[in-house]
């Protein structure tokens, strides 16, 4: 955004000394600046204009585009510019989903000691995000017939349907599905006992 | 350690990517999370009033006003926002990876807009798309913002 300002000036100049028509305006441009995520980690961009490319992977790392020209060099945008820039738009930014897995034992819509402790954190996040949509997705592993564990996949589901609503939860913001034992979360052949496999996933949105 | 954590990240995602189909016309694609100020939703001919919970499709229009602000999730978990006096539509959103097809295509014509990839950013970050009126970005599973420059008053 600095670097406009010489640019503006000499532009002025050259209008000035050939001709007493109206200035052209100076070109849109348009900023595009990389943010870290909560853990200071970026992934990257790339920014192609004017058949130009332009790869940002640094946090903060911010170009410039005009209209019609390749992007500009990219320089790191202190936070407090990048929140006069966009920051209403940032605090707008809705908080990615949050997604638990809870575990269940063998051949059992039975939530595992460990799974039960993890429904504390669900609870809390559905109170702190609320209003929130829920998909809860019951899951087997791969031993026993596809139509037993299609039908344990659901109870599964049901069970911690029933959980969430026992706890206030509106079941209307609750999509139930189950999947047997076809998405495993842990590949495994037919007919294989894995832990890991017996699953209930919520997704908090 | 970390390459088992990741590749188990990444199961998890997909075996969470239930029943959602392609978006075809009258899909939802997304839903409307945050709203400030002056906010609709320009559905065709129709304006929508923004809020809360409101299922978006493809082809819809974000536009704020002066105090507005849009925040929407889309349907592969991705984050998205526009600031005030901003305009965006999404033109493609494709979403299906039992079929492996994914397609995400912003166009932001004014304002300022923020970005969270989601699974669509992880799984197939090339089919990420976002237009502003002089430049394309392409996502490589990442956050990013932008303002879009205006064209000067003569």
């Amino acid at each position: 955004m600095r670097a406009a300002v010489p640019v503006a000036f000499l532009l002025l100049a050259a209008a000035c000394a050939t001709s007493t028509r109206p200035l052209p305006p100076p070109p849109p441009r348009d900023v595009i600046v990389l943010l870290p995520d909560d853990q200071g980690r970026t992934g990257a961009i790339v920014v192609s204009s004017a058949g130009v490319e332009r790869r940002l992977d640094r946090p903060g790392q911010t170009l410039s585009v005009d209209a019609g020209s390749p992007p500009g060099v990219p320089y790191v945008m202190p936070e407090q510019e990048v929140r006069a820039l966009v920051g209403p738009a940032l605090t707008a930014l809705p908080k990615p989903p949050a997604r638990f897995i809870l575990y269940f034992e063998h051949n059992s819509a039975d939530l595992t000691r460990e799974s039960r402790e993890v429904l504390k954190d669900l609870f809390r996040t559905i109170r702190d995000r609320a209003p929130v949509d829920i998909s809860v997705v019951g899951h087997t592993d791969t031993l026993g017939k596809k139509k037993h564990n299609d039908a344990l996949s659901l109870n599964r589901a049901r069970a911690v349907a029933a959980i969430l609503v026992g706890k206030g939860v509106d079941s209307s913001i609750l999509d139930i599905t189950s999947h047997g034992k076809e998405n495993p979360l842990v590949p495994t052949g037919d007919q294989v006992s894995e832990p890991r496999n017996r699953r209930v996933e919520v997704t908090v949105r | 350690m970390r390459r088992t954590l990741t590749a188990a990240l990444l199961m998890t995602a997909l075996s969470m990517l239930e029943c959602v189909g392609t978006a075809a016309a009258g899909e939802t694609i997304g839903v409307v999370r945050t709203v400030a100020g002056a906010a609709t939703v320009l559905r065709g001919e129709k304006t929508l009033e923004a809020s809360p919970g409101l299922k978006l499709l493809v082809g819809d229009t974000l536009l704020t006003g002066r105090d507005g602000s849009i925040g929407i999730i889309l349907r592969d978990d991705s984050s998205l926002s526009i600031g005030p006096e901003s305009r965006l539509v999404v033109r493609s959103f494709l979403f299906s990876p039992t079929e492996g097809k994914f397609d995400l295509l912003a166009r932001i014509s004014r304002g300022t807009m923020a970005y969270i990839s989601g699974l669509i950013g992880m799984l197939a970050p090339e089919n990420a798309r976002f237009e502003t009126p002089s430049a394309t970005i392409g996502i490589r599973g990442t956050r990013f913002a932008v303002k879009v420059g205006e064209p000067s008053v003569p």
